[in-house]
């Protein structure tokens, strides 16, 4: 019964790309949860660690991770996190072989293991097919291969940041005021609060003053030779 | 127990289930939708009074269940029994049900308005429809009992 206080007290989070800022604060938001216990408070880290791409380690090899998916996978009964957690480990997996096509890998990775779950076969069969036949599973990996061939890394990162969004509206329904809601709630607020932090007018803003400040007194220099 | 003794029993159980039932509903539902009520005091600023009234609407169904239970209660015969135990115990679930789903729907409302007061009196409708349910379930109890011998 927790869950319906807290779940009450947090505030909708609206549409992914309309809010500036999220509204509730990080700080606010880890106050709230002081109201759950130590094994829902364990099992939130296990999940975050699992789905929190940006937060991972850099000492943390991906063997080590996949590890502690299947552990995580093993020891959990519940079918909407583990959904959850399957479908963001399935759509790392695809984002990884993306990215490592586009660097140039003319052929999947051998000798190691570099992705997870039941499709990482079908990608590396099919490892120059330009979805790896994956469109039918997943329709959003061609507009994922389009983009990247265009170079268009923001369109492809707001595409993932919708396929998780309507994902979890999808792993939501029917859930209101319990666990899954929470977690469902956490990983919608992460995605909006990644998102606002995408300030593109700002980011080149920014790169401006940089380029001026370090360009100094050559700057009418530089700007007189392209006249 | 002989077969009579048995069937008594069945009877007080009928007597007794709709209050008995209604009041465990209404107290988990209550319980739901106040606990919303708690969730969102803390995040809002005013308006607590209208939260924690809408909190107490499933306790409605614990006064529909002592209704039918007096409706019901008559000395308990073999003849009656059978009626009694249908009636009473059927209510009482139907009672019981829509207490607890009208907490879920409260909470709800209590939820959405929170961020929308505007939408306060038509996020009711939900747990008025779940209270229209129980109202049916009740008047019909009354109608039916009315055919079970003193």
């Amino acid at each position: 019964m927790k869950y319906v206080v807290l779940m009450a007290s947090l505030p909708p989070l609206g549409s992914l790309f309309e809010a500036a800022t999220p509204p509730i604060s990080r700080l606010k938001l880890e106050s709230r949860l002081g109201l759950l216990d130590a094994p829902d408070l364990h099992t939130l880290e296990q999940i975050a660690n699992l789905i929190a791409w940006p937060s991972q380690p850099l000492e943390r090899t991906d063997a080590v991770f996949i590890q502690e998916a299947h552990s995580f996978l093993a020891s959990n009964r519940n079918r909407t996190l583990g959904s959850l957690v399957t479908h963001r480990l399935d759509m790392r997996t695809i984002v990884a072989a993306l990215r490592r096509r586009r660097r140039g890998e003319a052929q999947p990775p051998t000798g190691e293991v570099w992705g997870f779950g039941e499709w990482v076969g079908l990608i590396e069969r099919n490892w120059s097919a330009p979805t790896f036949k994956l469109e039918v599973i997943f329709p959003w990996v061609r507009q994922a291969h389009d983009l990247l061939e265009k170079d268009d890394l923001i369109g492809f990162e707001k595409l993932q940041f919708t396929v998780v969004w309507a994902m979890l509206n999808r792993l939501g329904a029917g859930h209101a005021f319990d666990f899954e809601a929470l977690i469902i709630y956490l990983a919608r607020w992460s995605l909006v609060s990644r998102w606002s932090c995408y300030k593109g007018d700002a980011a080149v803003a920014r790169f401006r003053e940089l380029v001026d400040a370090g360009l100094g007194s050559h700057k009418e220099l530089f700007s007189g030779a392209s006249q | 127990m002989n077969n009579d003794t048995s069937i008594l029993v069945l009877g007080w159980i009928g007597i007794y289930a709709p209050v008995s039932l209604a009041a465990i509903g209404a107290s988990i539902g209550c319980t739901t939708a106040g606990q919303a009520a708690i969730g969102a005091m803390m995040e809002v600023s005013s308006g607590y009074g209208r939260f924690v009234g809408l909190s107490a609407l499933p306790s409605s169904m614990s006064i529909y269940g002592i209704v039918v239970m007096f409706i019901l209660n008559r000395p308990v015969t073999p003849a009656n029994s059978g009626g009694l135990f249908g009636i009473g115990l059927l209510s009482g679930l139907a009672f019981l049900m829509a207490a607890i789903y009208q907490g879920l729907c409260c909470a709800s409302a209590i939820s959405g308005s929170k961020a929308k007061p505007e939408i306060f009196g038509l996020s009711l409708a939900p747990a008025a429809i779940v209270e229209g349910f129980a109202v049916f379930a009740f008047v019909f109890a009354l109608v039916a009992a009315g055919g079970i011998p003193k």
